[in-house]
């Protein structure tokens, strides 16, 4: 706009262009990220938006600390491997990203901050990028966190630091590996759920009875039929998945009970008798999926 | 009356309703799974695995869920219920008729699923009639205290549904499992101990940790309970009150 002439004073409103630096794209990406992971935590939120993922983030520290525990008294007990422990905070896990997945995503749509968002130098796959990179990260913190104090803490309670080190070093490589491609496949299916609706209590249901009802019917399943349908049936469940892989990096068979039963979803796995790199491909090829609906949808959206 | 049907129609003609439909198909899909394959006792099966596992440990309480939450939840998320709390009906006769109605609906989803798969996969076994008795008992009860439970939270706090996700999954799927004394606060175990009572059949067909009597005088308890205390903080709700 022109600078207006002196005659017309009384109609300066005092309006001022922006004459900084801009800081362009790569920068509102970051903006947007560091913004949804500090959200994902309720960070620069009200009190109550910090109970539910605060007090999630918690609970999966849990476990790492009952263990610590045991192992100051009793340094010779174990009573989780790393390899298991996704199995007792993978229903923390999933509530956590079915809680903060709507709260990233749906009240951008909710309260139409979309259109500011996209009449900006953020592309629309910017800002799916930058919601699933948030998310992954901070799903990332709520595994790798307590393994790490797991581990550490393992160590310290062992008589010979390195000596410890040394001998489990090469679980690190399946930790850090496993807990990225959990991250990163529950992320990007709890978006591609959560972005499909501005109502949260449909996104947070949908999330969980995703995980919950795949898991259920697929144990039974697993359990009950035989042939073909038993060896692909975990392939569609969220957590055998997760699992699955896990055990696949870790490298570890898990056993069954005295009767030669599954005695849960590790056990399940071996009864479905399916290779366990086959469900690293699956959740490749789920993560790939999920991440090219969430882009689908930030393409024709309404902003 | 009025609200009654008012509430049955705003709950069956929400979208959800079609989706937990076809969810309730699902347990029919496994008995015929099992039908074509499985090598087990198929009234063991059918108690231990279908209706106690899947049915009682899954579906009712996301049914009860969805619809106990929604009944009230929804109307003060909307900002309508406004227009009922507004009006001269005690608060008692506003919660009752749509606690009624979420029941109903609940009760009726549950009931015609373990009706159906039951049949399917106990077909022929001795026991299977008495089994599929004792959890069509066992369902609806535990729809009319799972729904009080949700009801309960949906006007307490509108963050119901994920509070209500984490006592169904966390507390009853994992700490129940972990400390087993908790059980007493479980509405999954009493489902299953009226069932177990009920049904009487041997232990080797089914077995709930609960004995049916602690079941059936828990379920009294926190049913009438959750349903009073909703009451009151019901009489109490400031109108335009939010959270």
């Amino acid at each position: 706009m022109s600078e207006a002439p002196a005659t017309s004073s009384i109609y300066d409103l005092g309006y001022r262009r922006y004459d900084g630096v801009r800081l362009g794209r790569r920068h509102a990406v970051a903006a947007l990220y560091t913004h949804s992971l500090r959200t994902a935590f309720g960070l620069g939120r009200p009190a109550t938006a910090k109970i539910v993922p605060i007090g999630l983030a918690v609970l999966t520290l849990l476990p790492a600390l009952i263990a610590l525990g045991v192992a100051a008294i009793a340094s010779d007990v174990e009573i989780y491997s790393a390899n298991g422990y996704y199995g007792y905070v993978e229903v923390i896990l999933a509530l956590f990203v079915a809680a903060m997945a709507p709260e990233l995503v749906g009240r951008d749509q909710r309260q139409r901050t979309l259109t500011l968002y996209f009449s900006r130098s953020l592309l629309r796959v910017d800002y799916a990028v930058g919601k699933v990179a948030a998310l992954t990260s901070a799903m990332l913190l709520l595994t790798l966190v307590p393994q790490a104090l797991l581990f550490l803490g393992r160590a310290f309670a062992w008589n010979d630091f390195w000596g410890y080190t040394q001998d489990n070093w090469q679980d690190i490589p399946a930790i850090v590996g496993s807990g990225l491609l959990l991250s990163l496949t529950m992320s990007s299916l709890a978006i591609a759920l959560a972005c499909y609706t501005k109502r949260r209590a449909f996104a947070t249901g949908g999330i969980i009875a995703y995980f919950v009802i795949s898991t259920g019917v697929s144990a039974i399943v697993a359990n009950t039929a035989s042939g073909i349908v038993r060896k692909l049936s975990l392939l569609p469940s969220g957590f055998h998945l997760l699992r699955g892989f896990t055990l696949w990096m870790f490298d570890v068979t898990p056993t069954l009970d005295a009767q030669g039963n599954s005695n849960g979803p590790a056990g399940d796995l071996v009864v479905a008798g399916l290779d366990f790199y086959w469900y690293a491909v699956a959740a490749g090829v789920a993560i790939a999926g999920a991440l090219y609906i969430i882009y689908r949808r930030y393409q024709t959206v309404a902003a | 009356m009025p609200i009654f049907w008012l509430t049955f129609r705003q709950l069956i003609g929400a979208k959800r309703t079609m989706l937990l439909a076809s969810a309730a198909l699902l347990p029919v899909l496994l008995a015929l799974v099992f039908r074509s394959g499985g090598d087990q006792e198929p009234a063991h099966w059918t108690a231990q695995t279908l209706l106690a596992q899947f049915v009682v440990g899954t579906m009712l309480p996301l049914a009860a869920l969805v619809f106990g939450t929604a009944a009230l939840g929804s109307e003060i998320d909307d900002g309508t219920a406004v227009y009922l709390l507004s009006k001269p009906i005690p608060r008692a006769a506003i919660l009752l008729p749509k606690l009624a109605a979420a029941v109903l609906l609940t009760a009726g989803f549950v009931l015609v699923a373990t009706i159906v798969s039951g049949a399917i996969a106990a077909w022929g076994s001795t026991d299977g009639a008495a089994v599929l008795v004792g959890f069509s008992v066992a369902v609806v009860t535990g729809a009319v205290v799972y729904c009080a439970l949700f009801m309960l939270l949906s006007v307490m706090t509108t963050r119901a549904f994920i509070a209500g996700l984490i006592y169904v999954f966390i507390w009853e799927g994992v700490v129940t499992r972990l400390f087993t004394g908790t059980r007493i606060f479980s509405v999954r175990q009493y489902t299953l101990g009226v069932a177990d009572g009920v049904a009487s059949v041997g232990n080797d067909v089914f077995k709930s940790d609960l004995s049916a009597a602690s079941a059936v005088l828990m379920m009294v308890l926190v049913g009438v309970g959750a349903t009073l205390l909703a009451i009151r903080r019901l009489r109490r709700f400031e109108i335009g009150e939010t959270a």
